[in-house]
């Protein structure tokens, strides 16, 4: 029996379950001769914010265990130099191509997307409402659930295509199921969790943070305790897709996720360790539901015993 | 670019704080150049998580050698320190732009600080060996250390010049101290204006930016900086530049025109 690996959200049908996080992949290009990136389920872009960003002061990164923290600061180059430079490329590609959209006003939400809806070679969008390593926007608007559902609510309205909007969620919350639920009650068609959780590295010998910007967001295995936890959660809470991030390295990580209510997942930090990772999560995946006797994706939530 | 799993040939340690590691470097793999890195997954389980970028210090395109220079710093060096011979490293190269030539004429000065040294060694080498073809002087190495007990148990190119801060081998004083009485000394006038090639830490850079300066002499600095993806993608490893701008140690560099950098903000 081979399994059904497509997974539907909104309209969009991904061929498989097993993506790529946004900000870890570039556009795609950077690993084409280390993989084969148009066999990947969904490819989310590095964020695009309306104006270009340079991004935070170095050191942006620092290993932690298990673990790194980043403060890159949404550095792209905007939206009319993503349109220009990169979309020609991401066009061309065989899989499914997600956006991941941010900014530091709803406006500027509204403005990418309006300027991206009549462009080809766009899957879907998810919108960045988590980022932990900006001074305005991101995660101000992630944490309060009457401003994700009154911004979901108003990008939902401006679409013109039938593109799914997945919001990303930050654990940085009380309560992420509200979150999850004010992003449903907005129309959202899928939610994403979890993005990074805040945290802090301090040189005792120069009695200083090892980030130039003080703290950043911490991803890898660290986290997918906590991911694994949230995608549990979110999805009692919602009757939208979940798609679960934060920690995969292999497909049972990956399953974790996918027993505890996710529909689909992102590779996130697992692709600077290994850009093979997301190729072999999708093998291994695929083996365990030949395996269990799962045959549809819609089958694995089901199969906890919990 | 590849990813690929090669054996061990040799993991030996040259002084009291670096150690060099060679492995088998098939010829399909790209070839690696002075500059250029490779990035090393250093355990099998989460911790150490991350690959670590190591510049080439040596290419053998008859034997399919090449070979990297470390420091033992941390945890993840402390693991390929006790990689044997035999078994099977993860590796992943060659990434990033190399050493530009020499200009026909010109001198070239090479100097590398402490755990800096690997990419100028390999410099030293090619551009000897390339020197009558390309119409260059036959290069200068110069290599600053702290104490005599770093000073690496290599081979060295004839014409080397060692110093270290404490005078305990070779001349006492800077390597930025040595390579310009190397440009400005000797056969070096100005019939072959010296071009500088470097890696080493912030404040040798910085001060080779200033001597360039004044020399009005040609720059090119490969930069150390963390990493995570290496391959163009996390933006991590970004370096700031004089005109405010940031740009990519792994893609972009990590060979940059040396005085693009802004050095005090490394």
């Amino acid at each position: 029996m081979n399994p059904d690996l497509s997974v539907r959200i909104g309209n969009l049908v991904l061929p498989n379950p097993v993506g790529v996080a946004s900000g870890t992949f570039g556009y795609g290009s950077e690993y084409e001769s280390l993989m084969d990136v148009d066999a990947l389920g969904a490819l989310y872009t590095k964020a695009v914010t309306p104006e270009p960003r340079p991004g935070n002061e170095v050191p942006r990164i620092v290993e932690t265990p298990s673990g790194m923290l980043n403060s890159i600061g949404l550095a792209n180059p905007g939206l009319e130099a993503f349109v220009r430079d990169k979309l020609p490329e991401l066009r061309r590609r065989r899989c499914p191509v997600l956006v991941n959209v941010a900014g530091a006003s709803e406006d500027d939400y509204l403005r990418v997307l309006e300027r991206l809806e009549p462009e080809d070679g766009i899957s879907g969008y998810e919108i960045n409402v988590s980022c932990p390593n900006v001074s305005h926007g991101g995660l101000a608007f992630g944490t309060d659930p009457a401003l994700v559902e009154r911004l979901t609510a108003r990008l939902k309205r401006s679409l013109r295509s039938a593109r799914p909007l997945i919001v990303k969620l930050s654990p940085n919350v009380t309560d992420i199921a509200e979150i999850a639920r004010a992003a449903e009650s907005g129309g959202a068609d899928a939610v994403s969790c979890i993005n990074t959780l805040v945290g802090m590295v301090i040189d005792v010998d120069r009695r200083r943070p090892r980030l130039a910007r003080g703290t950043g967001g911490l991803s890898g295995p660290a986290i997918r305790p906590v991911g694994v936890a949230c995608a549990f959660r979110v999805s009692r809470a919602v009757a939208i897709p979940v798609v679960g991030i934060g920690g995969i390295l292999e497909a049972r990580d990956a399953l974790e996720y996918l027993l505890a209510g996710a529909r689909a997942v992102q590779v996130g930090t697992g692709n600077f360790r290994d850009p093979g990772t997301a190729a072999r999560v999708l093998e291994g995946i695929r083996d365990w539901m030949v395996r269990n006797g799962a045959s549809r994706m819609e089958d694995i939530p089901g199969m906890l015993d919990a | 670019m590849r990813r690929f799993d090669t054996p061990v040939l040799e993991n030996r340690e040259l002084s009291r704080d670096y150690r060099r590691i060679e492995v088998e470097w098939p010829g399909d793999a790209g070839t690696p150049a002075p500059g250029a890195f490779l990035t090393v997954g250093v355990s099998g389980t989460t911790d150490p998580l991350l690959r670590r970028p190591f510049a080439f210090s040596g290419y053998d395109p008859r034997e399919g050698r090449a070979a990297f220079i470390f420091q033992i710093r941390g945890p993840a060096t402390r693991l390929l320190s006790e990689r044997r011979p035999g078994t099977v490293l993860d590796v992943l190269g060659p990434l990033g732009s190399g050493f530009p030539d020499p200009a026909p004429g010109s001198l070239p000065v090479l100097v590398g600080g402490g755990i800096g040294l690997g990419p100028l060694v390999f410099a030293a080498r090619e551009f000897r060996l390339r020197a009558a073809a390309g119409g260059w002087e036959a290069p200068v190495l110069v290599l600053g250390f702290r104490t005599a007990d770093q000073v690496p148990a290599l081979d060295l190119p004839e014409g080397s010049v060692l110093c270290t801060d404490d005078g305990s081998a070779g001349f006492r004083g800077t390597a930025v101290e040595a390579a310009e009485r190397a440009a400005a000394g000797g056969r070096y006038g100005p019939d072959a204006p010296p071009v500088f090639y470097a890696c080493g830490p912030a404040p040798m850079m910085a001060a080779l930016d200033r001597r360039a300066a004044s020399l009005g002499a040609s720059y090119w600095a490969a930069v150390e900086q963390w990493m995570a993806c290496g391959v163009g993608a996390c933006l991590g490893c970004a370096v700031r530049l004089k005109d405010g701008s940031f740009a990519r140690a792994c893609a972009e560099g990590p060979v940059f025109d040396g005085t693009s950098i802004d050095w005090g903000a490394m």
